[in-house]
């Protein structure tokens, strides 16, 4: 591995998220007129940019706010969502115009029935725990132990810390809408961005917990050891946020 | 008994712990050479002693227990308040100003991270009963030396002053919600969040431009940004703060600092007590800061008399840390620790005398205590990290390792061959091949 940073040389590593937001982020690094890199399918790890001027890291979304805390990378761009669940202490500069989404509590459809879009058949549903305080209006305070499956088991600890709500939080690697399905929890809390997989899964959404997009985050000595580099950066992304 | 240790614990040894240990010795003469004192305070204190000036996540990263007698103890996770303490409740009436140094382990329980674990060292220095400019840059100028000293060559100091930013919220006359949102703006460093709290809070035009202006009050260009800062002045708490600023830069003139220094009036995260200037050193290849410190004029009066005081500390670990990766790859063949000698003294009481003797000078040497065979020694040597072996006959045999690992006699021992420098005696032993 290159030591990242060492000696005087000034270049910039940049860590972007595998998977939905990397195409975004490569194309909206271009259009700043940041040189990216030519071969990201590459199985090398640190890519170089084009022009050589930055060097660029693939990571998992969850593990860039944690590769830019440590200084490994010196910028990066991730989800907000990500950003506030590790909760990691980067500088967040910029929001990012992709990647929208939000972070929802849903529950089981046929609990909000009538109420809701309940599409017929989907709230045919006979197992599964039909409380009515699922239901999209209800105070969650009313809820007495919900369990929750989640990929953010910190922000949802706190949402329900903060209304009173002693959650029995589930955390999970994925495919979370299982888990009211299964019976493993009674609603979900899962990032959404049209809400198809919620509808076909029968869930609805009862509260949004944070609107989400994409950002950039900065290591907190790099912006001050490299101010130069990283505020024309900023500058030139901020251009075309505004 | 399994030999395991605690999370966020470890052992050190070997180079490592030598490493370790001889750079907590040149940060504390750094310390020393500017007429600071050793001081000692204890591993744990009373609780209450300790986490009363701390901020949240400071005191929720403390490791408390009961004393017998039911009073709650933590473990030291820092050294300033001890000294405080120790100033404002046995030293008040020596005089002032008074200068201490410590250096030694501090306990947080926090995820390890960056060469850090929940035991970990910090050096420091804290210069109590002055309160000027001059104060302050000395605590500075000694943090910029001791980083010198630790073999950092590229570094900075980012300079805030926590009164800039007290002055402002106290203008500003925000509720808890909006002075968190402005918080958490600025120590993200958010333009987003920060639009997003103008937005929402109605304020006359000149506070307005105050906090729109935060962002750029960061940088090199020290002079420009009191400039831009003192024209948002709203009230005298934050004309002072800058004023004395001023101050501290002008007086750091002639200390070989201020080019790496660095103004962030929007850095606010702090350990709660601070006062005044506040500071940050970092370095490259390492995410996060080596050194802080700051003015804490109102801690030492919570144990006794008040006193103004400055301080700094050091995070020996993340020093090492950050001195590694610097040196990257040309760090083997930097100086290693001194190699021991190993003597076989054969029984002979005059070859014990003779040890004492080169002990003396100055030279390490481990004695043979299980009445060894010549091979028998060269073998435990050769895997053991030892280059000079002595043997006693008649006088002491000095038998050196080859490139080649075997044991080769270069002649009768001659006295400076074993001190370092041992260039002289590779030579000598270049020659008797």
């Amino acid at each position: 591995m290159s030591a990242p940073g060492a000696g005087g040389e000034q270049s910039l590593l940049f860590a972007l998220p595998k998977g939905r937001l990397a195409q975004d982020s490569l194309s909206f690094l271009e259009q700043a007129g940041l040189s990216t890199p030519t071969d990201t399918e590459s199985r090398k790890l640190v890519l170089p940019a084009a022009d050589g001027t930055v060097g660029f890291v693939m990571a998992k979304p969850r593990d860039v706010p944690t590769y830019v805390e440590h200084g490994a990378a010196d910028l990066g761009i991730c989800g907000l969502d990500v950003v506030r669940e590790t909760d990691r202490a980067v500088y967040e500069p910029l929001l990012l115009p992709f990647g929208q989404c939000r972070l929802c509590l849903a529950g089981p459809a046929e609990s909000a029935a009538g109420a809701t879009e309940a599409e017929g058949d989907l709230a045919e549903r006979s197992l599964g725990v039909s409380s009515s305080l699922h239901h999209p209006g209800t105070p969650l305070r009313y809820m007495s132990q919900p369990r929750i499956a989640t990929e953010y088991p910190r922000l949802t600890r706190s949402f329900f810390a903060e209304r009173g709500v002693n959650a029995e939080v589930i955390t999970l690697n994925g495919s979370v809408e299982l888990g009211p399905i299964l019976g493993l929890s009674d609603l979900i809390v899962d990032v959404v961005q049209t809400g198809t997989t919620l509808r076909i899964n029968g869930l609805v959404e009862i509260r949004t917990i944070l609107e989400s997009q994409a950002v950039l985050v900065v290591n907190r000595a790099a912006y001050q050891l490299k101010a130069t580099e990283i505020n024309r950066i900023i500058e030139r992304m901020r251009s075309l946020t505004t | 008994m399994n030999g395991h240790i605690p999370f966020g614990v470890a052992d050190y040894f070997w180079d490592e712990a030598s490493l370790r240990q001889s750079l907590l010795d040149a940060l504390l003469e750094t310390f020393r050479g500017w007429g600071y004192g050793d001081v000692i305070p204890p591993m744990f204190e009373f609780d209450s002693t300790l986490s009363a000036q701390y901020d949240d996540r400071l005191r929720s990263g403390m490791y408390r227990f009961l004393d017998r007698d039911g009073s709650t103890l933590s473990l030291r996770p820092e050294f300033t308040t001890p000294v405080a303490r120790l100033v404002g409740a046995r030293l008040h009436d020596w005089p002032m100003p008074q200068r201490f140094c410590y250096g030694g382990s501090v306990f947080r329980y926090l995820e390890p991270q960056a060469g850090r674990q929940r035991e970990f060292w910090q050096v420091g220095g804290e210069l109590i009963g002055a309160p000027s400019p001059a104060a302050d840059a000395e605590v500075l100028a000694i943090n910029a030396a001791a980083l010198k000293a630790a073999g950092l060559t590229e570094f900075r100091q980012i300079v805030g002053h926590i009164r800039y930013y007290r002055g402002l919220l106290e203008a500003l006359a925000l509720n808890p919600e909006q002075a968190q949102q402005l918080h958490w703006a600025l120590e993200r460093k958010s333009e987003p969040l920060l639009a997003e709290f103008l937005r929402e809070t109605p304020l006359r035009t000149g506070q307005r431009q105050a906090v729109e202006t935060l962002p750029q009050l960061v940088g090199e260009n020290v002079d420009a940004i009191l400039s831009l800062a003192e024209r948002h002045i709203q009230n005298r708490g934050m004309h002072e703060a800058l004023r004395n600023l001023r101050q501290i830069v002008d007086a750091l003139d002639g200390y070989d600092t201020l080019n790496s220094l660095v103004i962030d009036l929007t850095e606010i995260r702090n350990l709660g007590y601070y006062t005044g200037v506040t500071f940050e050193a970092v370095t490259p290849g390492l995410g996060t800061a080596v050194a802080s410190g700051g003015r804490y004029d109102d801690l030492v009066g919570r144990f006794g008399p008040s006193q103004p005081a400055v301080g700094v500390a050091l995070g020996v670990d993340r020093l090492l840390v950050a001195k590694q990766r610097q040196e990257g790859a040309d760090a083997k063949n930097r100086t290693r620790r001194q190699r021991t000698v190993l003597a076989l003294p054969r029984g002979s009481a005059a070859a014990l005398v003779q040890v004492q003797r080169l002990r003396q000078a100055g030279v390490r040497i481990q004695v043979d205590v299980n009445d060894w065979s010549a091979d028998r020694a060269f073998g435990y040597a050769g895997e053991t990290d030892v280059v000079d072996v002595l043997l006693w006959e008649e006088e002491f045999m000095h038998y050196r390792r080859d490139e080649g690992g075997d044991f080769v006699l270069i002649g009768p021992l001659e006295a400076d061959c074993l001190s370092p420098p041992q260039t002289t005696c590779a030579e000598i032993a270049g020659q008797s091949k």
